[in-house]
């Protein structure tokens, strides 16, 4: 009812724009799934509740409710959201992303929904730097691929100082007030919003006018949800919506109040859970697939035919000359752009850690079994047990009491490394650590937490692998 | 070359021609010719390198036969159709180190071949392989583990898990020298009532007393030949080949 009444007054505000009823129509009932990033405050964050909030969200649904469509939010980080839309993994990104030439050969973009800009942020307690003339042999940092990278490497030259780009404000914050950077170059409301949250930054320069911010879907596709978004935003902005949102985060940011570290933990802990809970998921589901692929190839690896042996130590090569991430990316981004066919993050995140951990399975099983007295596998032979029954009840047998603190070993391993899948939004412990901080910019504090119950996670399973071991290989 | 003494009426178990093997480029065994008949002891003795262990290794084919004929209680081991696994049911194999499953208790030890081949209930194997531990005397021991055995104990449970398939044949590979003196008595006693039942043994042994004392017939192997071979009589007292005889003035 508030819908209709809503769509209603504003069709009939906006005058003549293209609101035609086929266009939203074409859109309505339907669930698109967004990407977004994960840290850019306040255009998109979590609040305490672990809600997704924040200006993009607000405007992005408040366009859904008008048009009637439906959005799945991903929020993935600004990289990884922009390659899931390249490969179609979702519909659309709204992410703060300002409209380029480039990004527009590869995205179409819907009319600008924010005009942006970039300033310049120091150390609270930094009185040296007041201008661009003071970063002379510094060095300053800035958000990968957006409007403060563009800009501060467009006068770096002629001010004589080096940008280190990184991925997420809270992380360029941190270098700032570690030192390790002595300015920040980021979009002005993200600056802003920041500040209010006493990151520990000041702004020393006036706002450099910059790009609009859009919001795009891959090249030639969604063209339906494209005009519902731009015929949204003409209705929210003409009946005042629009201005009640962005003034909400930025002309009255929420004030922080400084919360105590108990606080903190007791806010964080039901997201940081969920995050375990994912964790532990992910590493438990890989461990069993990464068994059963390594103990295939490791008895591949002692087999007698010369081109089984050479496929498994092809396998086992691969993955072990190549770093967990990159394949991480692969199976996310890269392989189904190849194919064409969208993959689920929890099949990629097992993929990963499962291939990469059954490369080492492989070489800890063909180890176990070659370690295993060969006088085992003849006193069996000559009683008259085929090789497959040797091996089943003789050598395997010893060969899992050998390799029992190696599989341990490799089951910490993944739990541990399960934390890079964070680079494709794998909701895990550390990814929900950081979306923590990204909106309250308490970032040691957030990572002593995530520490903490990750060294409990791996004590744990530690006691319990033991205890199994005792009792299974008496 | 006689054949044997007394006994060369009886059935052939073991009839070996030409049988050569070679390791890559090293030929161990160079044409080795041996008849062994039913119920026959037949001790091998020789320098160590010989090829003693290979030969007897390759009467039950834990080594590819390289060349020759090897006939086992009448199957050819190199006649690719020939179930190997069949063949070695009937052959126990005795090693110098045991070889136990150190994860298995005695008695499951002497439960496997029979059980996995189905030749047996699991409640009728556990009641043959009680019966073989009592036959070397180790009953009390059959919920032990391996590693709780003395050497000697470890060789008769050894002895009692090879006897568990029934074989017709028993081969012994320097059964006693991996025991302390002390224990090796034992071993030799269980061996020596084998002796007396009538079953086929092959024995490679150091122990030049006792393969005299059992063996029908002598076997010395040098440099991968059969050099000498006749009763121990024959060939401990009055050996014909200067390798024999140099061999026995250093052993005996
Ligand atoms: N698996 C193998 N690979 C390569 N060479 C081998 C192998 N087994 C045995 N040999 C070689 O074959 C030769 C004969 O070995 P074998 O074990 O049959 O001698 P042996 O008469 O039993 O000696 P010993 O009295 O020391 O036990 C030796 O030179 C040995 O090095
Ligand atoms: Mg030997």
């Amino acid at each position: 009812m508030a819908v209709a009444a809503l769509l209603f007054g504003a069709s009939g505000a906006a005058a003549d724009t293209s609101s035609s009823s086929s266009s939203s129509s074409a859109v309505e009932g339907k669930t698109f799934v967004i990407g977004t990033d994960t840290t850019f405050a306040p255009f998109e964050f979590r609040d305490s509740s672990g809600e997704l909030t924040g200006i993009d969200m607000d405007i992005l649904r408040a366009i859904a409710k008008d048009q009637g469509f439906k959005v799945e939010i991903r929020s993935l980080g600004f990289n990884a959201a922009l390659q899931a839309l390249t490969s179609d993994q979702v519909d659309g990104v709204i992410a703060g992303m300002s409209i380029t030439d480039e990004r527009k050969q590869v995205y179409d973009f819907s009319e600008p929904y924010f005009e942006s800009g970039v300033q310049m942020a120091v150390a609270k307690n930094n009185d040296d730097i007041k201008g661009y003339e003071d970063l002379k042999g510094k060095t300053v940092t800035a958000k990968t691929g957006a409007e403060g990278e563009t800009f501060a490497k467009s006068i770096a030259k002629k001010y004589d100082f080096t940008v280190k780009s990184l991925d997420q404000s809270a992380s360029m914050y941190e270098l700032v007030k570690s030192g390790n950077a002595v300015a920040v170059f980021d979009d002005y409301p993200v600056l802003a919003y920041g500040i209010a949250q006493n990151n520990g930054l000041k702004t020393v320069t006036d706002k450099v006018p910059g790009g609009s911010y859009g919001f795009a879907v891959n090249k030639g596709k969604n063209a339906d949800l494209l005009a519902a978004f731009n015929d949204g935003l003409a209705k929210i902005k003409a009946n005042g919506d629009y201005d009640k949102i962005v003034d909400g985060y930025l002309a009255d940011p929420t004030a922080a109040q400084p919360t105590t570290f108990w606080e903190l933990l007791g806010n964080s802990l039901p997201a940081l859970l969920k995050g375990l809970k994912n964790t532990l998921l992910v590493t438990g589901i890989s461990f069993v697939v990464a068994m059963v692929i390594g103990l295939a190839a490791g008895f591949m690896k002692i087999a007698r035919n010369i081109v089984v042996r050479g496929i498994s130590t092809t396998f086992v090569n691969i993955f072990r000359g190549t770093p967990l991430l990159l394949w991480a990316f692969m199976f996310y981004f890269g392989i189904p752009q190849l194919t064409g066919l969208p993959i689920n993050i929890w099949v990629a995140a097992v993929l990963t850690l499962s291939l990469n951990s059954g490369a080492y399975v492989a070489e800890i099983v063909r180890g176990g079994i070659q370690s295993v007295d060969p006088g085992q596998m003849e006193a069996s032979r000559s009683l008259g047990l085929g090789y497959g029954k040797s091996m089943q009840k003789v050598v395997v047998p010893q060969a899992f009491k050998i390799m029992t603190p190696s599989l341990i070993n490799q089951l910490i391993i993944m739990l541990k490394d399960s934390s890079l899948l964070l680079a494709i939004g794998f909701a895990e412990l550390l990814y929900q650590g950081q979306q923590i901080y990204a909106a309250n910019f308490r970032v040691t504090e957030t990572l002593l937490i995530v520490g903490v119950i990750y060294f409990v996670a791996v004590m744990l399973l530690t006691k319990l692998a033991n205890f199994a071991d005792r009792r299974f290989n008496k | 070359m006689s054949t044997s003494t007394t006994d060369t009426a009886r059935k052939p178990m073991i009839e070996v021609e030409g049988l050569r093997k070679s390791f890559g480029s090293n030929e161990v065994l160079q044409g080795i010719d041996a008849q062994v008949a039913e119920g026959e002891v037949v001790c091998v003795i020789g320098p160590s390198g010989s090829g003693k262990s290979t030969f007897l290794r390759c009467l039950n084919k834990l080594e590819d036969i390289s060349g020759g004929t090897v006939v086992v209680d009448g199957f050819d081991l190199t006649d690719p159709k020939v179930d190997i696994n069949e063949v070695r049911r009937h052959i126990g194999m005795v090693f110098q180190h045991f070889n136990l499953f150190p994860h298995m208790t005695v008695v499951e030890n002497v439960m496997l071949a029979p059980v996995e081949s189905k030749k047996a209930s699991k409640s009728e194997a556990r009641q043959k392989a009680i019966e073989l531990l009592t036959r070397v005397g180790l009953a009390e021991k059959a919920d032990a583990r391996p590693a709780a055995l003395s050497g000697g104990q470890k060789q008769r449970v050894a002895i009692a898990r090879a006897l568990a398939m029934n074989p017709q044949i028993m081969l012994f590979d320097e059964a006693t020298s991996a025991l302390d003196p002390e224990m090796v008595g034992e071993v030799l006693q269980v061996i020596r009532d084998l002796a007396q039942t009538g079953m086929t043994l092959v024995l490679v042994t150091h122990e030049m007393g006792f393969a005299r004392e059992v063996g029908d017939r002598v076997i010395f192997m040098a440099d991968g030949v059969v050099c000498e071979q006749g009763t121990p009589e024959e060939l401990f007292g009055n050996p014909q080949q200067e390798r024999t005889k140099e061999f026995l003035s250093k052993v005996l």
